[in-house]
């Protein structure tokens, strides 16, 4: 009963949080479904276009600035962007801004929900202001693309470098008429062993233009709807790629003992190469003495905390994992564990961190009585060459008797995929907590600093309920003890 | 005559004197005697005047009568004694009672004791003692180490000035002290508040580190509450012994795991949600407080006094003997088995003390739970009927004993018959027929109890003795002839064991290759169980001096344990909680005569001679000069007192160091120190075993030496070939067999039994003692005990009987499948013709071992296991020994290639 009327009035107050902040979207409520034949209206025209592909980490950043121009009678707020239904399940972080004028803030970006057979799906941009005819107006999109790799060769030595392949079309994926546009490609080193060429147009008679690590392929003339061109590239990647299919982090809130628990499960896998020949240890060893440095073999991870973070642990299901380090100090919190062996493409470990941190610096009263929670959404591990999640849940475990659940995030909405409040049994828990538990999917840590922000209502009857539930009961057992002593169970009681 | 009177009226007679009286009586004899003849000679016609005759000669006669002993008392009226028919008669057991001043009356003997053991009125004493070593205990415990100084002066210096005050207070300054603890409540209190910090120093000083040790138990507890009950009972497992299998459910003992259980669910109940691995860890410490308290129970049954019960849980709670299987994570079945075993003994003893059924019903409840726990279950399954049997042997047949002997075996065996894995051993196997023999003996004798009490003794003598040789008689046929059909057991090797140290080396070596099952070592005694092992003896001294039935226990226990802890390090176990309670009474009994008020004050002797007067003392001489023992000075007190607290404390502080250092180094995790101080973890074991985990497949086999296969059946959670349940001895040598041959006999070996890898334990590197290398002649034994003509021993020695590892090794040592896999790729480590096996001090060969059939999988950080993968069948058809010999002709040219340059950048 109670449960259901707390679930009720979250869900009410969470419409009303959305229509407050443009960002906030409940994926039910607006998505439509569409039968697998539609195509976009045609209404729209790409002016100019430069698509930039990001390969520098171990998940793909993509980010295309188009400026779009309203070729119909009418005034038009709906612009579509196509992907294939592979690339929308690897899609993560969608964000569209308008690149001239940043105080109109992030546009409510949503998934169209065709027919699942569909090859082609998309996302459906609503500007916020409709696009007058004739007017233009400019778009930055960006978004990630996770396991987008393939390691080529599939298998090599341990001491060898590791080279990655990635396909993606040279024209960018339009809904509309392009008129003019370029696709850059940033690699982490110039080490770029293949890439397909394309016969120039214009001055350039050969595409791509190598300059560095970066590859150019365009400026192509106009493209229609729809056009692809299909190519390839082979670089130097001697990094790990690190890939988490499933992160949860639950943040538990403890108002009596003014503590808030992180603790953050991961299940970590390397895509990259498979090792052709098993691992040697001497080898690994005599590279590690030489050359510390090249390996693709992921052999530490740094987690930077919030200032202030305390008793961290590091344990998979075997047990305490020996091989971490914890700096603390006024400046910085940075936890460095080591795997318990340094993990090759396709090896897996699995484990488990967790450390407590003061309640006072992520929680706050409000001026109404109720409490603010500000946590990062997203606290993972911070490497050169990134880490990319593929599930991710959130779990806020606030106290007994919590009401009135709230909350807001930064992380774009179009990764957020399920949001509930759950009751959640622990330590002597009658009720049970409130958990607010968010589930999300294809993250990065790029989006390592997004906030979440939680509000709920902890009224004061629910701080007493635990303590006096406790003496009440050890009252009870001490009485019931010595009634129990009391009773005579002899027959004479005399004897002895 | 005849004239004479009618009858005689005893009225007429009282006022008669002696002499008419006797005259009349003479009187009537004669008339009498007349009448006789008449009768003869049938001439008279009154002859039924004789009756009347007769009764007037009794009553003059009893007027006589009367008046001599009215006479007679008037004479002894005032005399000392009195003659015995004028006493007075009363009953036979009245005359025959003690007079009350007699029975008031005590003997030397008795008032000695009373004065010297004096029934306890504090337990403050105690309360000093264990408050002086508790907080210092604990204090070591969490590894305050600068702070312990300091705290160790300071209670060092009121160990030694406790007893001065106290003695020099004249008055009686235990009063003082206990003014405190005066009342019933209070000391109760006072005594639950003692119980309860030594149980916590028995839970603090069992956590210095922390590793769950058998595996097994851990993942089959993880399966009880993952699964219930009756899913845990019907377990197959099919994930250890490949191919085979193990019925788990049936072949272990449930008991730990249900207890692990049923306290996760209670605390689950209670919405405490804590994670069963943590139960698991913490339920041996927990248990050994518990211990602590059963220790203190068992102790409070022998003597009176209550400070040798607490100095017992004390001891309990920290000796080394206990603690070595009772620290944090070591969750095997001793664990709680203990707590059981003396809480069985402290039920037998209340049981046998009261002739009470309760307590036989709950001691056999209690040993119920330890049959479901621990195989050494049997040790009470022999001690108690030895306890009966000694007792029976002193002439202390009683119904007491008879209720709670019979009690006990009655409902113990039916409930031990209710583990599986037990059945019915109880009424089949040898080892138990001692039990069964004392349960039928005492129904004998109850049966010639009641016999007695109804024949008489005569009869009674020839129906003993043929019954008794009918009884043995056919006893003893029928347990011949049971046996000899075989439905008895007869008694199995490791009970040959135990009592012949050299029989398990020559017939069953995979029980002597446990270094657990090794004879003990004498300094392994001192070790631990430091200074209660010289007062042990002193303990089991005092129990002979009042040898009521309880102290023939600790008596039987003590000879019993000592045995069995002689032959095997194990069962230093079992021996420890009897050394624990007699130090303990031996402790108490000499604080208790040092720390004691109540003898005799000499400064009393010196104030009457000083009031009196010389002459005055002479005179009451014989009174003053009864010998009076006890302790007067104030001087051999305080030093008897002081030498014992130094020995207290030494005790302390051993155990906590033997705790620290040589229980609490897991095996699991080695520590070592690194130059600068910092702890340097080695934690190989748990590196591979988590690789093997998330890196191969789900069920691939894993084939290593028995010692390793519940952590990896536990921790790598993969099938493993063999585990540390040794059940299948066929099996374990088939693995010893594999690792002892060369590459061709192994390989089919390892293809049969579907092996993916094979896990070696090498401590080459790192100079790391418990590995393969040095358990492998063990392998070779147990396989040459299957297979004698395949594998030989002699040969893995060098000609000269040496057993090497380096170049002079002999062949079938170098070509042997453990050998390879220890040293392969080896070399490549150091600079050439310069390795070195650190364990073994030896130089190994320039070139090292070659492996064809198996190629190195995962070899952990610091060497200490390496894992190998077994190729499977060659894709051409050929043979692995050609093929690695081809690849190897292909690669030499490369490799020399390759090698040149690096070679000479190394040097």
């Amino acid at each position: 009963m109670k449960t259901s009327a707390v679930f009720s009035a979250f869900l009410s107050l969470l419409s009303l949080a959305s229509a407050a902040s443009p960002d906030r979207k409940s994926s039910s409520s607006t998505s439509t479904t569409l039968p697998a034949t539609f195509k976009p209206p045609q209404v729209f025209k790409n002016a100019n276009l430069v698509h930039v592909i990001s390969v520098e980490k171990n998940y793909v950043k993509e980010n295309i600035n188009v400026l779009v121009q309203n070729v119909d009678e009418l005034p038009q707020d709906e612009y579509y962007v196509p992907f294939t239904a592979d690339q929308m399940s690897r899609l993560g972080g969608v964000e569209v801004k308008d690149r001239k004028d940043s105080s109109v803030g992030p546009f409510v970006v949503e998934t169209v929900e065709i027919d699942q057979e569909s090859d082609i799906q998309y996302l459906r941009i609503r500007l916020p202001k409709p696009l007058a005819p004739g007017a233009q107006q400019t778009l930055g999109i960006s978004y990630y693309l996770l396991k987008a790799y393939k390691p080529l060769p599939a298998s090599i030595k341990q001491d060898e470098a590791q080279y990655l392949s990635f396909s993606f079309s040279a024209y960018c994926p339009s809904a509309y008429t392009t008129t003019k546009q370029k696709t850059e490609v940033k690699f982490p080193s110039s080490t770029i062993p293949d890439y397909t060429r394309l016969p120039g147009s214009g001055e350039i008679e050969e595409f791509p233009q190598k300059l560095g690590s970066k590859l150019t392929y365009g400026p192509f003339d106009e493209k229609p709807a729809g056009a692809t061109q299909s190519v390839s590239v082979r670089f130097e990647f001697n990094k790990p790629v690190t890939h988490v299919s499933r992160l949860e982090r639950d943040i538990e809130v403890s108002h009596w003992g003014g503590n808030i628990a992180f603790e953050e499960r991961y299940t970590l896998h390397h895509r990259g190469a498979n090792l052709s020949s098993l691992f040697n240890r001497v080898k690994w060893q005599q590279s590690q003495y030489y050359q510390p440095a090249t390996t693709f073999a992921l052999k530490e991870l740094k987690f930077p905390l919030r200032v202030g973070s305390a008793d961290p642990y590091y344990t998979d299901v075997i047990g305490n994992v020996s091989t971490s380090r914890f700096r603390s100090n006024k400046r910085e919190a940075l936890l460095e564990i080591k795997p318990r062996y340094p993990v090759f493409g396709g090896w897996k470990y699995p484990f488990t961190i967790g450390w407590n941190s003061d309640a006072k610096n992520f929680l706050r009263r409000t001026a109404a009585g109720g409490f603010v929670l500000n946590v990062p959404f997203l606290e993972g591990p911070k490497q050169a060459e990134g880490v990319e999640y593929e599930q991710v849940q959130v779990r806020v475990i606030l106290p007994e008797g919590a009401e009135n659940v709230k909350y807001h995030t930064t992380i774009p909405s179009q990764s957020i995929t399920e949001a509930g409040v759950e009751i959640h049994q622990t330590f002597l828990d009658t009720i049970g907590r409130t958990a607010l538990v968010i589930k999300a999917r294809n993250l990065v840590d790029d989006l390592r600093d997004r906030e979440l922000v939680v509000t709920y209502d902890y009224p004061f009857a629910s701080v007493l309920r635990k303590p006096l539930i406790v003496f009440g009961s050890a009252m009870a057992v001490f009485v019931g003890a010595w009634v129990l002593g009391h009773v005579e169970l002899k027959f004479d009681t005399k004897r002895k | 005559m005849s004239k004479s009177s009618g009858k005689v009226k005893a009225g007429q007679l009282w006022s008669k004197n002696k002499d008419e009286l006797t005259k009349q009586l003479a009187e009537l004899k004669t008339e009498l005697s007349q009448l006789r003849i008449q009768k003869i000679v049938s001439s008279g016609t009154k002859l039924t005047k004789i009756h009347d005759i007769r009764k007037s000669i009794a009553r003059v006669l009893t007027v006589i009568n009367a008046k001599q002993r009215a006479q007679l008392r008037l004479f002894y009226k005032n005399k000392k004694y009195l003659p015995l028919d004028l006493r007075a008669k009363q009953t036979r057991a009245i005359r025959r009672r003690l007079s009350p001043e007699d029975a008031s009356r005590v003997l030397e003997k008795t008032k000695k004791r009373q004065t010297h053991f004096p029934q306890r009125k504090f337990a403050v004493k105690p309360v000093i003692f264990c408050c002086c070593f508790l907080p210092l205990q604990l204090q070591q415990s969490f590894g305050l180490l600068p702070g312990v100084s300091a705290f160790r002066l300071q209670t060092g210096e009121r160990q030694h000035h406790h007893p001065s005050p106290q003695a020099t207070m004249s008055a009686d300054p235990l009063q003082t002290l206990a003014s405190v603890g005066k009342g019933k409540s209070t000391r109760g209190v006072l005594r639950v508040i003692i119980l309860a910090l030594i149980a916590g120093a028995a839970i603090a000083s069992r956590l210095f580190s922390v590793i769950l040790d058998p595996w097994f138990n851990f993942r089959a507890t993880k399966y009880l509450v993952a699964n219930g009950f009756y899913n845990f009972w019907d377990w197959f497992d099919d994930r250890t012994w490949h191919p085979l299998g193990r019925v788990t459910g049936g072949t272990l003992y449930p008991g730990l795991m249900v207890t692990s259980g049923v306290i996760y669910h209670a605390l689950r109940a209670l919405r405490i949600p804590v994670d069963i691995r943590n139960i698991c860890v913490l339920l041996a410490p927990a248990f050994s407080g518990l211990t602590a308290i059963a220790a203190y129970l068992l102790t409070n049954e022998m003597t009176p006094s209550s400070s040798a019960g607490l100095l017992a849980a004390l001891f309990m709670g920290i000796a080394p003997g206990y603690i070595s299987r009772s620290v944090a994570g070591s969750y095997d079945n001793e664990a709680i088995a203990i707590f059981l075993l003396v809480f069985t003994f402290y039920l037998w003893i209340k049981a046998l003390k009261q002739g009470s059924m309760l307590w036989g019903a709950l001691c056999a409840l209690s040993y119920g739970y330890m049959v479901a726990s621990w195989g050494g279950y049997a040790f009470i399954t022999c001690l108690l009927p030895l306890h009966a049997f000694v007792l029976i042997c002193m002439g202390r047949y009683s119904t007491r004993l008879y209720v709670a002997y019979t009690t006990w075996y009655a409902l113990g065996t039916l409930a031990s018959m209710q583990i599986p894995f037990v059945g019915f051993l109880p009424v089949k196997t040898s080892e138990h027929m001692p039990a069964l023999g004392i349960f039928g003996f005492l129904q004998l004798l109850a049966f010639l109890d009641y016999v007695r009490s109804a024949i008489p003794s005569r009869q009674f003598q020839t129906f003993l003795w043929v019954f008794a040789g009918a009884t043995f008689g056919i006893g003893l046929l029928g347990l011949v002839i049971a046996t000899s059909a075989g439905f008895i057991a007869p008694w199995s090797g490791r009970f040959y064991s135990l009592w012949d140290t050299g029989y398990a080396k020559i017939h069953i070596p995979i029980i002597a290759s446990v270094s657990e099952h090794q004879p003990t070592a004498w300094p392994a005694f001192f070790f631990d169980l430091n200074m209660l092992i010289w007062l042990f003896p002193v303990g089991v001294y005092l129990c002979f001096q009042e040898l009521a039935d309880e102290h023939v226990f600790i008596v039987v226990y003590a000879l019993f344990g000592s045995y069995f802890a002689g032959v095997m390090v194990r069962l230093m176990l079992t021996l420890t909680p009897v050394v624990c309670i007699a130090a303990a009474i031996a402790v108490s009994t000499l604080l208790d005569t040092y720390l004691s008020t109540k003898s005799p004050k000499p400064e009393e002797t010196l104030a009457t001679e000083g009031s009196e007067g010389k002459k005055a003392a002479k005179s009451s001489l014989k009174s003053t000069s009864k010998p009076v023992v006890g302790v007067y000075g104030l001087w051999e007190k305080s030093m008897m007192v002081g030498a014992l607290g130094v020995y207290l404390l030494l005790f302390v502080l051993h155990c906590t160091w033997v705790t620290s250092n040589a229980y609490s180094s897991p095996s699991v995790v080695l520590a070592s120190r690194l130059p600068d101080g910092s702890q340097h973890i080695i934690d190989d074991y748990r590196e591979a075993y988590q690789w093997l985990r998330q890196n191969t497949r789900e069920d691939a086999k894993i084939m290593s030496w028995w010692d390793y296969g519940y952590q990896i059946g536990g921790m790598a959670d993969r099938p493993t070939l063999v585990d540390n349940n040794t059940w299948n001895n066929t099996h374990i040598a088939t693995v010893g067999k594999a690792m002892s041959s060369s590459e061709e006999v192994s390989y089919p070996i390892m293809r049969q039994h579907e092996v993916d890898y094979v896990l070696v334990v090498f401590g080459g590197l790192l100079g790391y003692s418990g590995d393969d290398i040095n358990k492998f002649l063990w392998m070779v034994r147990i396989a040459e005990g299957i297979w004698p003509d395949e594998v030989n021993e002699r040969s893995f020695f060098t000609s000269r009987g040496e057993y090497r590892v380096d170049g002079e090794a002999s062949e079938t040592m170098k070509n042997s499948l453990m050998y390879k896999m220890s040293y392969y790729n080896y070399n490549n480590l150091f600079p050439p013709g310069q390795a070195v096996d650190r364990m073994r001090q030896a130089r190994l060969p320039e070139v090292g071992p070659s492996l064809s059939t198996l190629e190195e999988a995962f070899t952990s950080e610091n060497w200490i296991i390496r894992i190998y993968k077994v190729k499977d069948l060659d894709n051409l058809g050929r043979d692995h020994m050609s093929a690695a010999a081809f690849d190897r002709g292909h690669k030499k040219k490369k490799a020399t290639k390759k090698k040149g340059p690096r070679a000479l950048r190394v040097e």
